[in-house]
């Protein structure tokens, strides 16, 4: 285990574009590990809702929304109108303005059309991984990239085989698959809690995170808990 | 539902997705953000992270678990372990698929 956590977080001093891409997908290959599953689930959910393969494959490699395709495909088979299932899944995934606008702290010196190409792969999965490459102040535009990469061809990857071959695998989920997002999060949130008042505001998060789970629908309890956290900690560590 | 509808909801879906991700990096990272909110956007990952493991391991799917029949919960433990002693984040999420098999087989 050490040898893969060498190979993944170090690297020479003036790395070439392809050392820098592939080192991203590497520090990614988790992301796809948890992907793929829930793809599929996407993609035999959609066959089911009247989708063709095609485009199955073509919602998730375009939107890349986790839940908000979930919601869309509930949405559309309650017939609600276009404008009704795009405004749905675009609020749901609003928590990506606040990645967007954490990430740009570090991308000033990322020309636009690098940004273009980077804001496309922003999950809650690539933001985690790239912020916290970020903090060891590793992490660049390629090897973001890299990242990028290999979660979207999880996700699509995923959603094919579950729009066409979902039948002759089964449930991913006896795998023990399910755990692999929760794995991640678990591992970032250690490596996030490098001092104290990070374990502070870990722990401050954390209880309020039941909470606002407890009292909001969805995924909100994710922006509700780290605005309201992140505020807290710019007033108490001036 | 017809072909035509799809498409538009895809298509919409994704314009509207990349927009929410793209204008805040392209617009923020042009301007010189005040000291107070860079200490608030510092905060964000930390926070954001703590949130994402909590709401997943609490409550994976959406369903609150009972604490005490929870293989995310109990494996949890050793996997936060296993990375705070090794510091890989492949291998902590393949020995955390391990825990969860074994703990889901005894509580879940």
């Amino acid at each position: 285990m050490s040898d893969m956590s060498d190979t993944a977080l170090k690297q020479p001093a003036c790395p070439s574009v392809r050392a820098r891409f592939s080192r991203g997908m590497k520090l990614g290959l988790p992301i796809l590990l948890g992907y793929m599953p829930v793809g599929m689930a996407f993609g035999i959910l959609a066959r089911t809702h009247g989708f063709n393969a095609l485009q199955a494959v073509t919602c998730s490699a375009t939107a890349i929304a986790g839940a908000g395709q979930f919601i869309g495909l509930s949405l559309m088979s309650a017939g609600e109108s276009v404008f009704g299932v795009i405004a749905a899944t675009t609020v749901v995934n609003l928590r990506y303005v606040l990645f967007g606008a954490t990430l740009s702290t570090h991308m000033s010196s990322t020309p636009l059309a690098g940004q273009a190409a980077l804001a496309f792969s922003v999950t809650d999965e690539t933001f985690a991984v790239n912020i916290d490459d970020h903090r060891r102040g590793l992490a660049d535009a390629y090897s973001m990239a890299g990242v990028g990469v290999i979660a979207w061809l999880g996700w699509v990857l995923g959603t094919a085989v579950g729009a066409t071959a979902a039948g002759f695998i089964g449930d991913p989920y006896r795998f023990g698959v399910a755990f692999a997002m929760p794995a991640m999060f678990t591992a970032l949130l250690v490596a996030q809690a490098e001092d104290r008042r990070h374990i502070v505001m870990a722990v401050v998060a954390g209880v309020l995170a039941i909470g606002f789970a407890l009292l909001l629908p969805g995924k909100w309890y994710i922006v509700a808990t780290a605005v309201t956290a992140s505020a807290l900690g710019a007033v108490i560590y001036k | 539902m017809s072909s035509a509808y799809i498409w538009a909801v895809i298509a919409g879906m994704g314009i509207a997705n990349y927009a929410v991700r793209f204008l805040p990096m392209a617009l923020l990272s042009r301007l010189e953000l005040p000291r107070p909110l860079l200490r608030f956007l510092s905060f964000i990952p930390v926070t954001v992270m703590s949130a994402l493991t909590v709401g997943e391991i609490l409550r994976p799917d959406g369903q609150w678990l009972v604490p005490t029949s929870n293989p995310y919960l109990f494996a949890a433990i050793p996997t936060a372990f296993v990375y705070y002693k090794w510091r890989s984040f492949l291998g902590t999420t393949v020995a955390g698929i391990g825990f969860f098999l074994v703990f889901r087989a005894l509580v879940g």
